[in-house]
């Protein structure tokens, strides 16, 4: 017999049998093609994939696709998702949700996600505004936005998501937009094959309770994109440079990769297991003296 | 033409890698019809729904005559060109969908992705080198036109009105 073809993906093996029922025009729909399709560049099979999100429009996305899919707790998408890393490393884990999920109620999650450098991949979509609860102020949206919560406008300065991220240490840090699919499949495939926790933050418009003047068609007029402008995504402190215009400029592509990934948490788990368990005796075993007792 | 292909040297396109290419684009628009026509039905607005059902059906109808000349000539030879490497060339635009759309807003919307699909073999047509792939192209740019001549007869019969529902939603709250 002769050696194996290789296994192809085409997007269409990770999309389910359930129908978004996203809004006509939300930009989530975007996303979730840019992830069929970086999903299948990456190759691995759909029961090889934990996807998990938290509560809000964005979080419905796993169950849209073929993965083992987790739509949790509002919030706490990030400890579900690093518990099953640490629990079955080998899974291909993806983590999503809203700007709401993942920057107010699950905020205080974040750092530590970072800091643990789990081999993870946070997709956010960031409309700025709490789509599925219809339009209250969101921590990314910006000052003086009017909103039912904020009749008169919004007094709060927005979180910078890229440069909270990128201060807590991300070691890959990127941002997208469904206006460009093709480079955010580029964003979502580099993200999964980093080996570390990987955020990408994604302005993905909600077209029913968002902003009329930021909508997709505005982000296609806008965006610039980091590989045009020869930004050097080894250079953190220009990554920091460039996330400081996040509400200003819309830049698309990678922001920071770090060249020289530090171990995963989920990697060093596994190695201290093993280290513990050398020698001693096997669970068989250990089960076997408590059942002749 | 970088927004709309990942990894596709147009230069060194092959006939075969061309017509697999036209089938894999219109097979992205006839799953983005399907895709509108669902989201329309559940937002109620019927008119539209049946309009992107009737475009999934022509998409298929061309892709499925594509696929029997590719047949013809290349038999079951491997696809090189992959769905991982296009992007919206003739699939409507997600952005451009609204509820409660008017059958003259969804015209609109396949006037818009025929042209768009003209766009991409014209700009793609500079790069080609083989003289039996820039005659495809030159075909395929050709049937586009053919398309949004179609779709102007059927927009010119209906009224340009905005939305199927008027005014219905003026009580939502929106972030003003
Ligand atoms: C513990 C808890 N608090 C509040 C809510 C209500 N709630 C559901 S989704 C949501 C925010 C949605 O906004 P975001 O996370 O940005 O997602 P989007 O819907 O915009 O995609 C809120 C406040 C909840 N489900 N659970
Ligand atoms: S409310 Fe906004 S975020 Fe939610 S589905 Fe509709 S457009 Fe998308």
């Amino acid at each position: 017999m002769g050696a194996e073809l290789p296994v192809v993906f085409d997007p269409k093996d990770y999309k389910s049998d359930l129908k978004p029922i996203w809004c006509p025009g939300c930009g989530d729909f975007g996303v979730l093609q840019a992830m069929y399709r970086a999903l299948a560049s990456v190759g691995r099979p759909p029961h090889e994939i934990a996807f998990v999100s938290g509560i809000g429009c964005s979080s419905r996305i796993p169950g849209y696709t073929t993965a083992y899919g987790f739509n949790s707790v509002h919030g706490r998408a990030l400890p579900i998702a690093q518990g099953i890393k640490i629990a079955n490393p080998d899974l291909l884990v993806l983590v999503a949700g809203g700007d709401g999920d993942g920057f107010s109620i699950g905020g205080g999650h974040l750092p530590h996600a970072i800091r643990r450098n789990l081999d993870l991949t946070y997709i956010v979509m960031d409309n700025q505004i709490y789509g599925l609860t219809k339009g209250q102020l969101s921590p990314t949206s910006p000052l003086h936005l009017k909103t039912v919560t904020s009749p008169h406008g919004a007094m709060e300065a927005p979180v910078n998501p890229l440069l909270y991220v990128l201060a807590y240490g991300a070691p890959f840090v990127a941002q997208g937009t469904p206006a460009d699919m093709a480079g955010l499949a580029q964003i979502i495939e580099d993200a999964i094959r980093y080996p570390g926790f990987a955020f990408v933050n994604v302005q993905s418009p909600c077209v029913t309770f968002g902003q009329d003047d930021w909508q997709v068609k505005q982000h296609r007029a806008a965006m610039k994109t980091l590989e045009s402008l020869g930004h050097n995504s080894t250079d953190l402190l220009s990554a920091m440079d460039k996330a400081r215009s996040y509400g200003s400029e819309l830049y698309t592509g990678i922001l920071y990769k770090n060249p020289n990934p530090a171990p995963t948490y989920d990697a060093m788990v596994r190695e201290r297991q093993q280290a513990l368990t050398t020698g001693s005796p096997s669970p068989a075993r250990i089960l076997d003296g408590f059942l002749q007792k | 033409m970088s927004t709309k292909t990942r990894g596709i040297d147009f230069s060194k396109l092959s006939l075969k890698d061309a017509l697999d290419l036209a089938i894999l684009v219109e097979e992205e628009a006839e799953e983005r019809y399907v895709e509108l026509a669902h989201q329309m039905e559940i937002h109620r607005t019927e008119e539209a729904a049946a309009f992107f059902r009737f475009m999934a059906i022509n998409e298929k109808k061309h892709g499925s005559e594509l696929s029997e000349r590719r047949k013809k000539l290349f038999g079951d030879a491997p696809r090189e060109v992959r769905r991982t490497m296009i992007f919206d060339i003739e699939a409507p635009d997600y952005d451009e969908a609204r509820a409660q759309m008017s059958p003259h807003e969804a015209l609109t919307v396949a006037m818009s992705s025929e042209k768009k699909a003209y766009e991409f073999f014209v700009a793609a047509l500079p790069h080609l080198s083989d003289p039996e792939v820039r005659s495809l192209f030159e075909e395929l740019r050709q049937e586009e036109i053919h398309h949004q001549e179609l779709v102007a007869k059927e927009l010119a019969k209906v009224p340009a009105t905005k939305d199927a529902l008027g005014d219905a939603f003026e009580d939502e709250p929106l972030a003003l």
